[in-house]
Formats: structure tokens, C-alpha cells, sequence
């Protein structure tokens, strides 16, 4: 039996466990399933083959040969017999529960193993302990006795679903309840919003009557006869309905805000309820439908109802609809707004200081700033001061006055008097012995006492870099005081570099204000313009860099890995380069490969230290065959891959 | 099955070869059982299992957490999976909590033979305890020189209710449930005695073994051992035929002259032949009680000093019948000796390890020949006389201890250091199969 089919699934399986991947390859599972299905004798192989492998001190064999184990360990009966009968084994060679036969090397991978094969005992224990006291005995003994932690992932379920439903029976409970609250209070609910639509029914009617009124006399006033047309008549109507709608005055400005209100507590609260009310009565269970039918028919009238009574509100005033609206949306508007602005003013704020700001209502407030400033206005708080208060002795002094740290002892500032010591405002008990209730600080003991002391900080000067044009398009980004070495004097600078104003002291106090405000709003869109231009311009070269950059890095990365194979390889170097290109570029590699990929696994990984060591040790050696080998692949190289070297 | 049915009717089989027939049959499926579960309250291992003799149905267990269990292995207490598995919980329990209970861990539980009204648990807390099983109340308890190891009712008395325990003493005692004292003290080994077993063909023979490797016999009507089995003394086969005696023991003195000691061998030689002589040594005392005296082995010191295992002796059987002596040592062998002459009848067992470090609990059935014994976290199975393997049982995830054969059931009991007693039973013909309960298929999912 084993000759004909038996090499079949073993060549299968060797096949499948010969990899490093994290999963069996879905393929060859399926090839090992159909194989071994059609008969009893493979997968009695099958079994031992699987058991064998186990045995491997490679924990990637043994995690491959696992999963294929639960595969058809969840499918065939026989196979599970065959397992279960060496199920200890099994359980020592995944698990490692033993001290005497750890899980061999790599870690990680070994780490996988035991929770995989925790994880499947698990299952196997759910779906087939009742038959199999083996397992039974397995999962006991994991679980109680070496206190291994399952996923419990049977029982997760189970208490997730025991949760959701819980979570049903609730709602449906609290919709059972709201519905016979309902029961209880349908019919003042009903009369609320009866009432709330009679109200602004009469309201409408208010209304439309004074309107009518008012309107009468310019019917009568205009001649019919004008009209003579019915697409006239029609028009005029329209144009009459039109203006009716915005009648709103201080006559009828009661009746209208009364109007507003009731709108708003319809829209607001009772279609709001109304709307809950039915979805409550749609999504509730009920053992009889009778009741709550024909709420849910009482509910859909009366918010047809409302909506019909809203639509007149709109129809009747224009300003309602409108406001509504304006609430309903506000808070997406707002938001933009308030973005906008924010944009708006963080703009300027980038800016140097002298730039001008864009809105007009700022350019606005500057104008009577520089009328009240003849020196330098560079001074903020001056500014300020300045544009509130037109007195100049008082700016002036307050230029000069110093500041003082906000504290409590501002509260008697100036104050000389003497403060009673022993009122304090709350009523003590004299517990030590009399107290003199008279007892002063003089006043010039509490001036001492609010002494404060102040730090001397030194004003931090912001250096103005350089900004002088550099060759290579950039602005010289130096910091210096007065003089730049290589640039000369500081100077003001535009955003390319180039000096503001060759007689700086002159044009800038120029009095025009009116030109110079246009000129400078000018200069600002152009800046901005270019500014623009210029950063897409940059953008676009950093891309195109980054690019070239990726590119040569992954050229460089190929070379090196071309490189390193070529080191690796260590046989008759023009056999083994021809089958590496094979390699690389099909994809069936050989198991011969792929084991060694195994053994690498194995092996630790390389340190710098010893990476460090070791070129120590054959710089030369490596070189030499380094270059060899370089030498003996450049032809192949460059037909290969001609634009890569 | 069915054409033994038929020969029995026919009369063509005898009814005892036909039982046997088919309980061999049976025993050949054993394997772990699915249908019956024994619920294990012990919190630590297993080391003394023992279905009561009386009815078949009872069985005690002793645990290492000082606690004894008795469970009904014929009903069950309650059923799982859809009346597939039946779970057998214990009926009582007595441990650390009982006032009277043991401090330490009970090495060994037996019934008392008579019927299940009493049993008997020894402990590593030197004490003996002799409780009455209605009330779980201890009626008699003995206070010993050392942790017990094992202790031992002979299932045949009618004249006497001793009950002998092996300790880390050197020397075995014999306690009386009838007059609650120590009716004899037996000196002779040289360590500890991991392992007592009374006779099964004579009510007064008692046979120990001890850490010193030595197995010895004791007639408990007079003092001293009469018979210290020597592992270099055997015979091939069975028995000596008969005829050919003197031949067979010149062969087993060459080959023991072979070896290196000689002047042991010399001295040995008509002592054995002496022993061979006398036959059954119960038996004929009164006729030949001038013979015996001259060969009381306390005097010579050359046979007294033999040993039947290399290392301590851990585990002692008689077969049903008492004619042979199954032992196992910690030097991982088992022999089998023939009690009539003494010898080793070298018979090799497949064994592969023993535990070393605890008394093992053999059992054998007689009829067909087998022998159970616990290698290490197995049970094997292994013919009596050819000693092949005939069986494995694999199961438990630790030591096994201990192993109990219900002949009537033939149903195999094993309790191990996983704190598990395991049933093993023969395997359901497929018509049981189908019943009740979710169904074990194939699912193939593509």
C-alpha cells in the first residue's frame, strides 16, 4: 500500500511542512485532503508520516505538521482514533509541557506552536471530547493540573452571545415600557399637541385676517383693469402673495413672536416625539398588534397633522422657515466660519511683522494707530494704547510705567491705612485667653509686608536671520546682530532676498497713507501669489527628489542583495549564480532551498560585534572573492539588467 | 463468539474454558474506556487502588493528599453527553478535614477481605488506620515505628485478622484488628520494606519485600524467614521437570560457579537442593520440622544475604493460585519466581522502566496469563510466561502508580501521579455503538 499511493502523501506532506511561511500552503492542504480521503491506507500513512514529523527539532515542522493535524483531525474519524492514541505525545511535542522535552528552536515560532496546540486541544475538546476520553483526559490534565491558560474561545462565545441577548430582552423590555406608558398618557399627549396646533392655527388666523385688511386697500386701490391678461392677474397675485409674506411690523410683532414660539415648540418637541413615539411603536412586540396598530395610525394623523400646520407657519411667515433653518444648519456653518477666520488671522500672525493684514477692518484700526504713533510704532501695547486712547500724556506714562505681577495685595493698592489685626471675619472663640480686639498694623508695617520682589528679565531680542540670496535659491538663514559676514549689514529683505528700500528711514514714514495701504495690499497679494508658486514649485522638486532618492535606493538595495548572494554562494560559482537566478526569478525553488531556510531559522542571528569580527578577520579574504565574483557575473549582470549598473 | 456459544451448547466446550475464552477476547480490546468515568476528588497521586473482594463493586482509592476514596464502579452517579459518559463520583471521602484522617499522604488502602465493612489506610504519617466504612469513623488505629509503605490482609484467613504493614522500619509487623495490638514484629531485612503480600495458598505465609532488594518469606507461626529469594538461583521454564531436577539445578550451579563467586555458590548447593527437597514448605512442616530446623536461614548468613533485585524491591504478586511470585525492582526488572523452589525462572520481560522511587502496585489475572504493571507513565500488559508485551495502555499524562484487574468486569483500574483513576474496559461490540448521543463521523468539508 505504501508503494503506489504512499509516496504520494508523504511527498505532499514533506512538501508542505518544508516551509517557513506562517501557514500551510493552502494548495498542498487541499492536495494532502483529497489524497488522503479516497483512502484509508494514506491516511493511516498520512498519520504516522504527521507523528514522525512531530518528532523533528524544528519547531517550524512541527507547527506546519500541527496545523495539517487539525485539518484532518476535524474531518476524519479514523484519523482522530489514530491521533488520540498517542494524543500524550502529541501533547508533549506541541505544548512542551515537560521538562525533559522543551520545544526546540526558534523561540517565537515554538511560542506559536504551544498556543496553537493549546488552542486546538481546546476545540478538539469542545467538538469531540464526549467521544474521546483521551482528550478529555489531555484538556484536564493541561488545564487543571498544569494550570495552562485556554483561549477559552468556546465559552467567549458563548458568554458574547449571552450578552447580546441580554442586551435584547432589555431593550425590548424598556420599549414594553414605554409603549404602556404611552397607553397611559396617549391622550394628553394627543390634547398637548391638539392644543399647540390650535394655537398657531388662531395665531395664522390673526394674522392673515390683519394682513387681509391691509391689503384690501390697495386692491381696491389699483385698477383691475390694468390687468387685463390672466398671466397678469396671475403675476400681480404672486407678487401680492410675495408681499404678504413679509409683513411683519410692530403691530402684529406679538402675534408673531407667539407664532415663533409655538413653531418652534411644535417642530422642536412634539414632531420630535411624535417621530420617536412611532418608532417605538414600530420596533415594540407585542402578543396583540390590535392597540398598537391603531396607535401607530393615531400617530401617523397626527403628524401629518403637524407637518401640514409647520408647512402653513412656513407659508405664512417667511422669517420662520428661515431662522428654523438657520438653526437646523448653524452648527456646520458656524464651523466653517470660524475655520475661515481662523485661517484668516493665523495668516498674518506667520507673517513679519510689518506685513499688512488682509481684511479691511484691521487695515481699518491701523489707520488713527499711525496717526497717534510719530516714532517707531513697533511697539505693540503703545499701538494699542493709541488707537483707545487719544491722550498722549497718559500713553506716555504708561510707556514708562512698569509692570507688576497680578496678586492679591492689588486689592488695597495705595491704600495707607492701618488694618485691625484681629478681624478676620470669622467669629473665633477666644480659646488662648483674651484677644485685643483693637489691635493695629500700622500702615507702614503692612507696606513692607506687600513688598514684592521682581525678578529682572532681560528682554529677548529676536535676532533677524540674514535672508541675503544664496546661489542655490535658498535665503541665508544666519543670525546675526548687525552684521552678516558674508552678506554685509542686515538689512530688511523682501521674500527673494533682494533689499526692501535702498533709504529705508525715509520711505517708510512716508505720510500717504491711502497709496500706501493700496501698495501695500498690492505688494501682499503678489507676495502671496508668488509664495504660493513658489512653495508648489519647491513641493514639486522635493517629490521629484524623494523620488530619485527611492530609486536609487532600491538599485543600490538590488545590487547589495545581488551582492550578497553572490558572497553566500560558495560552490562552483558559475553553477550555483545560474541557479540562484533561477530562484529569483521562478518561483519554484528547491527543497534543498528551503531547508536550509529552515536551518536559518536556527541559527542565531548576527550581532554587529560579530559582524565587526568577522570583517576583521577576512576583509581581505571576503574582498577577494567578492571582487571574483563581481567580475565573474558583470557580463550576466548587464544583460540582465542593463540600466541598473 | 458465536461458535463458542455454539460448542458450550453443544457441550464440545467446558464452561470454564469457555468464560475464559471469552473474557481473553475481551481482554485483548481493552482500552481507555469512554463510557465510564471515575471522578478523581484527590488533589494529589494516586497510589493504592483496590476493588473490594466480596462483591466486585466497591473500589477504595489512597491518595497522596492523605485522603481515601471509595467509589461504586458498577453504577454510576450521574451521566454527561447525552447519557454517554457515566461519571462515577465517590461515595465518601476521607482526608485531612475528617478529625481522624491522615496528616500525610496514604500509600496504601485495602478492603478488609471479609466483606466492605471495614477498610484499612496506611500513611506516611506512621500511623495505620482501620476505619469502620458506614460511619467513616476509624475504630482502630496503630501508631508505627515509620512512614508505611504498604500494608497487606491475607484474602484467605479464617484464623487470624492481621494485618501486616511494611514500613521504612526494618522490620515488618503484624497488626491485630482483633486485639488492636502488634502481634508479631519480623526482623530479617535490612532497610525499609517497600512491599508486603500474603500468600495466596497458605493463610500463615507472608511475603516481603524490602529497599535491600531481598524477598523473603516468612512463616508467621515461628520466627524468622524461612525462604530469601536469590536472583542468581533460577531454573528455565516453568518448573523443573521433575526427572530431570538434579540436572537442571547442576546447570543453574554451573552457571552461577560461571559467574564470579564461587565459594557462595558452593556453599548454596546443597541448600538449594535441600529446599528443592522439601517441597511445600506450609505443607510439611509437621513431618519434617527436624529439617527445618537445621535450615533456618537466620544461620546461614551466606543465603540470607541474597538478593532478588539489584536495588529495592517495589512492587510483589502472587498469582491467584500461589504457586508463583511476580517482582519488580527499582533496577527495572520484573521476575517472575517460582515459590515452590525458590528460583528465578527467567523469564524475560519486555519492560522498559520502572519507577524507582515508589512501591508499585502490580495485578495479574491468572487465567489468561497476564501481568499489569505501570512503566512509568504506561501500563503494560505482559504474558506471564513468555513475557512479551501483549498490552499497552497509555493515558496518563504522569507516573502510574498503581493498577487494579477486575476479573469479574475484566475491567483494568490504574491511578497515577496526575491524580487519575482510568478505567480501561473492553472495547463495545458495534451494536452498543449506536444509541443515544451526538454522532463521531467523518466531515470533509471538500
Amino acid at each position: 500500500m505504501e508503494e503506489e499511493g504512499g509516496g504520494k502523501v508523504r511527498v505532499l506532506i514533506e512538501k508542505a511542512t518544508t516551509s517557513t511561511e506562517p501557514e500551510v500552503d493552502p494548495r498542498l492542504l487541499k492536495a494532502i485532503k483529497s489524497v488522503v480521503r479516497r483512502s484509508d491506507s494514506e491516511l493511516r500513512l498520512a498519520a504516522h508520516i504527521l507523528m514522525d514529523l512531530m518528532k523533528r527539532e524544528h519547531s517550524q515542522v512541527r507547527y506546519l505538521t500541527l496545523l495539517i493535524i487539525d485539518e484532518l483531525f476535524m474531518r476524519s474519524k479514523l484519523f482522530r482514533t489514530l491521533v488520540v492514541e498517542s494524543l500524550d505525545q502529541l501533547l508533549t511535542l506541541s505544548v512542551g509541557f515537560r521538562n525533559n522535552s522543551p520545544l526546540p528552536g526558534p523561540t517565537n515560532v515554538a511560542t506559536a506552536l504551544r498556543s496553537k496546540a493549546i488552542e486546538f486541544l481546546e476545540k478538539w475538546n469542545a467538538s469531540f471530547g464526549i467521544h474521546y476520553r483521551q482528550i478529555r483526559l489531555g484538556f484536564d490534565y493541561l488545564k487543571n493540573t498544569l494550570k495552562y491558560q485556554f483561549p477559552n474561545l468556546q465559552a467567549n462565545a458563548a458568554r458574547l452571545h449571552q450578552e447580546r441577548r441580554e442586551r435584547e430582552r432589555k431593550s425590548k423590555e424598556i420599549l414594553l415600557n414605554k409603549f404602556e406608558t404611552l397607553k397611559k398618557n396617549f391622550a394628553s399627549i394627543k390634547e398637548e399637541i391638539q392644543s399647540t396646533a390650535d394655537e398657531i392655527g388662531e395665531c395664522l388666523e390673526i394674522v392673515r385676517a390683519k394682513e387681509e385688511r391691509e391689503l384690501l386697500c390697495p386692491l381696491d386701490d389699483e385698477d383691475m383693469e390694468e390687468f387685463h391678461s390672466y398671466e397678469f392677474r396671475q403675476l400681480r397675485l404672486h407678487s401680492l402673495e410675495e408681499a404678504d409674506k413679509i409683513h411683519e411690523n410692530s403691530e402684529n410683532k406679538v402675534v408673531f413672536d407667539a407664532l415663533r414660539e409655538l413653531y418652534k415648540l411644535l417642530v422642536m418637541k412634539h414632531l420630535v416625539a411624535v417621530q420617536e413615539w412611532i418608532s417605538v411603536l414600530v420596533r415594540v412586540e407585542l402578543t396583540d398588534n390590535r392597540a398598537r396598530d391603531s396607535y401607530l395610525k393615531e400617530f401617523i394623523d397626527i403628524r401629518n397633522h403637524i407637518q401640514s400646520v409647520k408647512k402653513k407657519c412656513e407659508e405664512s411667515g417667511c422669517a420662520i422657515p428661515n431662522t428654523t433653518n438657520h438653526e437646523e444648519e448653524d452648527f456646520w456653518e458656524e464651523g466653517k466660519i470660524g475655520s475661515i477666520e481662523s485661517k484668516r488671522s493665523s495668516i498674518p500672525n506667520n507673517r513679519t511683522e510689518d506685513s499688512v493684514a488682509s481684511t479691511s477692518k484691521e487695515v481699518l484700526d491701523r489707520v488713527p494707530e499711525c496717526h497717534a504713533n510719530e516714532r517707531d510704532g513697533n511697539k505693540r501695547l503703545n499701538r494699542k494704547d493709541g488707537a483707545t486712547n487719544s491722550d498722549p500724556l497718559r500713553s506716555k506714562l504708561l510707556a514708562e510705567a512698569p509692570e507688576v505681577n497680578w496678586g492679591s495685595y492689588l486689592d488695597n493698592w495705595g491704600s495707607k491705612r492701618d488694618v485691625l489685626a484681629n478681624h478676620r471675619g470669622l467669629e473665633l472663640e477666644s480659646h488662648w485667653g483674651r484677644v485685643d480686639q483693637d489691635a493695629v498694623i500700622p500702615a507702614e508695617k503692612i507696606a513692607e509686608l506687600n513688598l514684592q520682589t521682581t525678578l529682572y528679565k532681560e528682554q529677548q531680542v529676536e535676532i533677524q536671520p540674514c535672508r541675503a540670496p544664496l546661489s542655490k535659491g535658498e535665503l541665508c538663514q544666519r543670525r546675526d546682530l548687525r552684521t552678516c559676514p558674508f552678506h554685509g549689514p542686515i538689512i530688511p529683505r523682501d521674500d527673494e532676498g533682494k533689499p526692501l528700500n535702498q533709504n529705508p528711514s525715509k520711505d517708510e514714514k512716508t505720510p500717504d497713507l491711502g497709496t500706501d495701504i493700496v501698495e501695500q495690499l498690492a505688494k501682499q497679494a503678489v507676495k502671496n501669489v508668488r509664495e504660493k508658486d513658489k512653495e508648489l514649485a519647491r513641493k514639486r522638486e522635493i517629490d521629484k527628489k524623494s523620488l530619485k532618492r527611492a530609486k536609487l535606493a532600491k538599485i543600490r538595495e538590488h545590487n547589495e542583495a545581488v551582492l550578497r548572494d553572490a558572497a553566500m554562494a560558495s560552490t562552483s560559482r558559475s553553477a550555483d549564480i545560474g541557479e540562484d537566478w533561477a530562484a529569483t526569478n521562478g518561483e519554484n525553488r528547491s527543497s534543498r532551498n528551503k531547508k536550509k531556510a529552515l536551518a536559518s531559522m536556527l541559527q542565531k542571528k548576527e550581532t554587529p560585534k560579530d559582524r565587526l569580527a568577522q570583517r576583521l578577520l577576512n576583509t581581505r579574504a571576503s574582498a577577494a572573492t567578492v571582487r571574483q565574483l563581481t567580475l565573474g557575473e558583470d557580463a550576466n549582470y548587464r544583460e540582465a539588467f542593463p540600466n541598473q549598473w | 463468539m458465536w461458535r463458542e456459544i455454539g460448542d458450550r451448547e453443544a457441550g464440545k466446550l467446558r464452561p470454564n474454558s469457555f468464560s475464559n475464552r471469552i473474557k481473553s477476547n475481551r481482554i485483548q480490546t481493552l482500552q481507555l474506556s469512554n463510557r465510564k468515568d471515575i471522578v478523581s476528588p484527590h488533589r494529589g497521586s494516586v497510589n493504592s487502588l483496590q476493588v473490594d473482594l466480596t462483591e466486585g463493586r466497591y473500589l477504595l482509592s489512597g491518595a497522596s493528599d492523605a485522603s481515601a476514596a471509595v467509589f461504586d464502579i458498577q453504577h454510576g452517579t450521574d451521566y454527561e453527553g447525552g447519557g454517554v459518559i457515566r461519571k462515577h463520583k465517590c461515595l465518601f471521602m476521607v482526608d485531612k478535614q475528617h478529625e481522624q484522617g491522615h496528616k500525610y499522604a496514604v500509600s496504601s488502602a485495602i478492603w478488609y477481605p471479609v466483606d466492605t465493612g471495614l477498610f484499612v489506610t496506611g500513611s506516611y504519617d506512621h500511623h495505620i488506620n482501620v476505619w469502620d466504612t458506614n460511619t467513616t469513623q476509624v475504630v482502630m488505629d496503630f501508631k508505627m515505628p515509620g512512614k508505611v509503605y504498604r500494608t497487606a490482609m491475607s484474602p484467605l484467613a479464617t484464623s487470624h485478622m492481621l494485618i501486616a504493614a511494611g514500613t521504612e522500619d526494618v522490620q515488618v509487623r503484624l497488626c491485630d484488628i482483633a486485639s488492636g495490638a502488634f502481634a508479631h514484629t519480623l526482623s530479617g531485612h535490612r532497610d525499609g520494606v517497600m512491599t508486603v503480600e500474603w500468600s495466596t495458598s497458605s493463610e500463615w505465609v507472608l511475603v516481603t519485600g524490602g529497599c535491600d532488594g531481598a524477598i523473603r518469606f516468612w512463616d508467621i507461626r515461628r520466627a524468622g524467614c524461612f525462604l530469601v529469594l536469590d536472583q542468581s538461583q533460577s531454573q528455565l521454564g516453568r518448573r523443573p521437570p521433575i526427572l530431570k531436577r538434579s540436572a537442571t539445578i547442576k546447570g543453574s550451579t554451573a552457571k552461577s560457579l560461571s559467574a564470579s563467586q564461587s565459594s557462595f555458590a558452593k556453599a548454596r548447593t546443597p541448600q538449594t537442593k535441600l529446599m528443592n527437597a522439601k517441597q511445600s514448605p506450609v505443607g510439611k512442616i509437621p513431618v519434617k520440622g527436624s529439617l527445618k530446623q537445621r535450615l533456618h536461614p537466620g544461620m546461614l548468613s551466606s543465603q540470607d544475604r541474597a538478593t532478588a533485585h539489584y536495588g529495592a524491591v517495589t512492587g510483589l504478586k502472587v498469582t491467584e493460585d500461589g504457586m508463583y511470585l511476580l517482582s519488580a525492582g527499582s533496577d527495572s526488572r520484573l521476575r517472575l519466581w517460582d515459590v515452590e523452589s525458590g528460583c528465578n525462572t527467567l523469564v524475560n520481560f519486555e519492560t522498559v522502566r520502572l519507577q524507582t522511587s515508589k512501591p508499585i502496585q502490580l495485578a495479574t489475572s491468572q487465567n489468561l496469563a497476564l501481568v499489569f504493571v505501570p512503566c512509568m507513565t504506561a501500563v503494560k500488559a505482559f504474558n506471564m510466561w513468555s513475557g512479551k508485551t501483549s498490552l499497552t495502555f497509555r493515558g496518563h499524562y504522569e507516573h502510574v502508580n498503581c493498577c487494579w484487574f477486575s476479573l469479574q468486569d475484566q475491567e483494568l483500574y490504574t491511578g497515577g501521579n496526575d491524580r487519575q483513576i482510568l478505567v480501561w474496559s473492553p472495547s463495545r461490540s458495534v451494536s452498543d455503538e449506536v444509541d443515544e448521543g451526538p454522532k463521531d463521523e467523518d466531515n470533509w468539508s471538500d
